[in-house]
């Protein structure tokens, strides 16, 4: 069973008079363990696709499924409960929470949940991810003592604290230069083989894009192109 | 519980984030509570105060007076045996340090052609000692009240400094007293100006004070007779306890008057001493009052000053709160991502409320232990200086020192207030932070 399933799914946002067609239609699937970038020019709706598989958006029509179960219909509750579980965010300006250091930034949100996880299980969690993205020496070290490269790092780890099926990534590489953006998808790619977690990340950046071994092409809200690449077949 | 320490933490450090907002809320806050604790500071030891200096003024903190009428409808004062009254006190083991005994009466004093009408208590001066402690003397000598005069009379007089002036007259100087006896007659005495006292002109003016003895020989009572006996006791927080106690067996003893039946807005004294003129009886009757019936209307300062100081409370935090309000409306507004970011990663929208909430309830205890902490540090330094005892506000001093009373329940109740109102300030825009929908708070 697919992962994420989006079923003719429309967005349309009200403006003014008239109302915006930010997504026109789309349908995929994305299976478990997928590496996929969701590309496409600035406006095509890569950030609204990423939000309604996120559960921080829903769609104006059409269905979006998670593990094959439906968003829709769901409390704010559940759904956040949903996202928690299901679902870690990597952002383009990182977001990490500035009073916090690097250490509380990625445990952060295993406090969030009812999970009972002990303060040792935690933190040996957070120390292994903390390795995984080269940062042991920045521990304790506060969001802005950090480079742009170092932030998204933390919010990698932090988008892995709890061990989610799925991690989002909007526009990741974007606040960042592009040898450090290409560091940023290869240490993401590589988690992925790793702990097997799908990432699903948007660009506008064509050399980025075909890192991934899925590509969904938008443009104007609507799928233009939705292929494997050659890497795909070589995990396989 | 790990997650709530975690969001205490964030408050915390929210609140360090921005160190100039957070003093000047913060500071706020504590000179809001700073004034109101110093006046109930003030208005708390006021009492007691107040109280200390008039029990020493009317000499007792319970008051007997025995009263007679005679068949022409007259009342005068007297104790004529004050056995029963002072074996009631020894038998009910009541907690006494000293007893006053005086006699007074009110009537015109006259010097060289000038007259002035004025109240002269008569005082034991070998056995009082707490008159001399606590009255201040301008001019002249306590040992002057002790000189006979050739008559073998007592007849020394303190007046107080604004009497003297009125008078014009000097110590050593003959002032006469025009006055009637207890049954009515008219009289006159003669007395030597032996001190000139400091009046501080509150609550009413201060009395002349001569020598018991003398005022009983003109008032025609017996020398060892006298019209109020003064209890002192241990404690003042003891007197309303005592008084009842006492009260109810000397009414099994002897006639007593109802015990003051206060009615709207008199003086409880006022109407005890109205029950003399409107009953008659036979023999003597007593009457026992209090200090605190006395001075019921410095409880009505005390009141006022506390409902002064509530109202001052509530105006500044009502002034606070829209500081605080339109401060968490922009703190909303500058951490939106935050919010977002936190909730996109599983915050649930109650938590959000707390994390805001806490950041206000922090910021409103910081301010109150700070505004506490300087409200104390004023305290010390007013009860340090010296006011003198013939200061003004003499009345108000302990010693001639300000004295503070702090009442934990009172503090209490101020931080009580001050939590809520700052919470009740906060709600809103917590709220609304809560409730902003994560993609609309990620986008902007
Ligand atoms: N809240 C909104 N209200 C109105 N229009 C919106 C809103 N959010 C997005 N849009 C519009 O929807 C369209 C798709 O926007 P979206 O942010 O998904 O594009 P994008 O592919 O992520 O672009 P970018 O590369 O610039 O991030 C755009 O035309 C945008 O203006
Ligand atoms: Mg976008």
């Amino acid at each position: 069973m697919s992962i994420v399933r989006l079923e003719d799914v429309h967005k349309v946002y009200p403006l003014g008079e008239t109302h915006v067609r930010a997504v026109n239609g789309v349908t995929f699937a994305i299976e478990r363990g997928d590496f996929i970038s969701i590309a496409g020019p600035s406006g095509s709706g890569k950030s609204t696709i990423l939000n309604m598989i996120g559960c921080i958006d829903t769609p104006t029509e059409g269905s979006v499924y998670i593990d094959g179960r439906p968003t829709s219909g769901l409390t704010d509750r559940q759904i956040t409960r949903l996202r928690h579980q299901f679902i870690g965010f990597i952002f383009q300006s990182f977001n990490l929470v500035p009073v916090l250091n690097v250490f509380e930034n990625i445990e952060f949100p295993l406090l969030l949940g009812s999970e009972v996880a002990s303060k040792e299980e935690r933190k040996e969690y957070v120390d292994f991810l903390i390795e995984e993205v080269d940062l042991t020496r920045w521990r304790t070290h506060r969001p802005n003592e950090l480079s742009g490269g170092q932030r998204q790092r933390v919010a990698i780890a932090r988008a892995l604290v709890t061990r989610p099926q799925i991690v989002l990534a909007d526009e990741p590489t974007a606040n960042l230069d592009s040898k450090t953006g290409e560091g940023i998808i290869e240490l993401m790619k590589r988690i992925n083989r790793e702990l097997e977690t799908t990432f699903i990340f948007s660009t506008h950046d064509p050399s980025i894009m075909e890192i991934a071994d899925h590509i969904i092409r938008l443009l104007d809200g609507s799928v233009i192109e939705d292929r494997r690449t050659a890497t795909a077949g070589a995990k396989a | 519980m790990k997650t709530l320490l975690k969001t205490v933490l964030i408050a915390l450090r929210n609140l360090n984030r921005q160190k100039r907002r957070t003093f000047l809320l913060g500071g706020a806050i504590a000179f809001g509570i700073a004034i109101v604790t110093l006046i109930n500071g003030f208005a708390g030891s006021f009492v007691e105060n107040v109280s200390e200096n008039f029990s020493n003024l009317l000499a007792g903190h319970i008051f007997v007076q025995g009263v007679e009428k005679t068949a022409a409808g007259k009342e005068y004062r007297t104790i004529a045996d004050d056995g029963i009254l002072l074996d009631i006190m020894t038998e009910q083991e009541m907690p006494v340090t000293f007893v006053s005994k005086r006699s007074e009466f009110t009537g015109s004093l006259i010097f060289q052609g000038e007259s002035i009408r004025q109240t002269v208590v008569g005082v034991d001066w070998d056995e009082e000692q707490y008159l001399r402690e606590r009255l201040v003397l301008l001019e002249g000598d306590f040992e002057n009240m002790l000189v006979m005069n050739d008559r073998g009379e007592r007849n020394g007089i303190i007046l107080t400094e604004a009497i003297a002036e009125a008078l014009n007259v000097e110590l050593g100087e003959r002032i006469i007293a025009r006055m009637r006896t207890v049954a009515g007659q008219q009289n006159v005495g003669e007395f030597v100006l032996a001190g000139v006292s400091y009046d501080p002109g509150l609550f009413g003016q201060l009395a002349a004070y001569a020598d018991l003895s003398y005022v009983n020989e003109l008032l025609t009572l017996q020398p060892k007779q006298y019209q109020t006996l003064g209890i002192f006791l241990t404690d003042l927080g003891l007197i309303d306890q005592e008084a009842e106690r006492y009260y109810e067996v000397l009414s099994q003893r002897v006639n007593v008057f109802d015990r003051a039946v206060e009615e709207d807005g008199q003086n409880p004294v006022e109407a005890l001493f109205e029950q003399a003129d409107e009953q008659t009886w036979t023999g003597v009757r007593y009457r026992l009052f209090t200090l605190n019936d006395v001075l019921s209307e410095v409880d009505e300062i005390v009141r006022l000053l506390n409902g002064a100081a509530l109202v001052i409370l509530l105006v500044l935090f009502v002034i606070i709160m829209v500081g605080i309000t339109n401060t968490f409306r922009m703190i909303m507004y500058e951490r939106v991502k935050e919010i977002g970011t936190m909730r996109a990663l599983g915050m649930q929208r109650p938590r959000v409320q707390v994390l805001f909430l806490l950041e206000a309830f922090f910021l409103a205890m910081g301010g109150v232990a700070f505004g506490l902490v300087v409200a104390g540090i004023i305290m010390l330094i007013l009860s340090r200086i010296y006011l003198g005892l013939d200061s003004a506000i003499f009345i108000l001093l302990k010693n001639g020192y300000f004295t503070f009373t702090v009442r934990p329940l009172q503090v209490a109740m101020n931080t009580g207030i001050v939590a809520a109102l700052t919470l009740l300030a906060a709600f809103l825009p917590s709220r609304k932070a809560a409730l902003m929908p994560p993609v609309d708070a990620l986008r902007a």
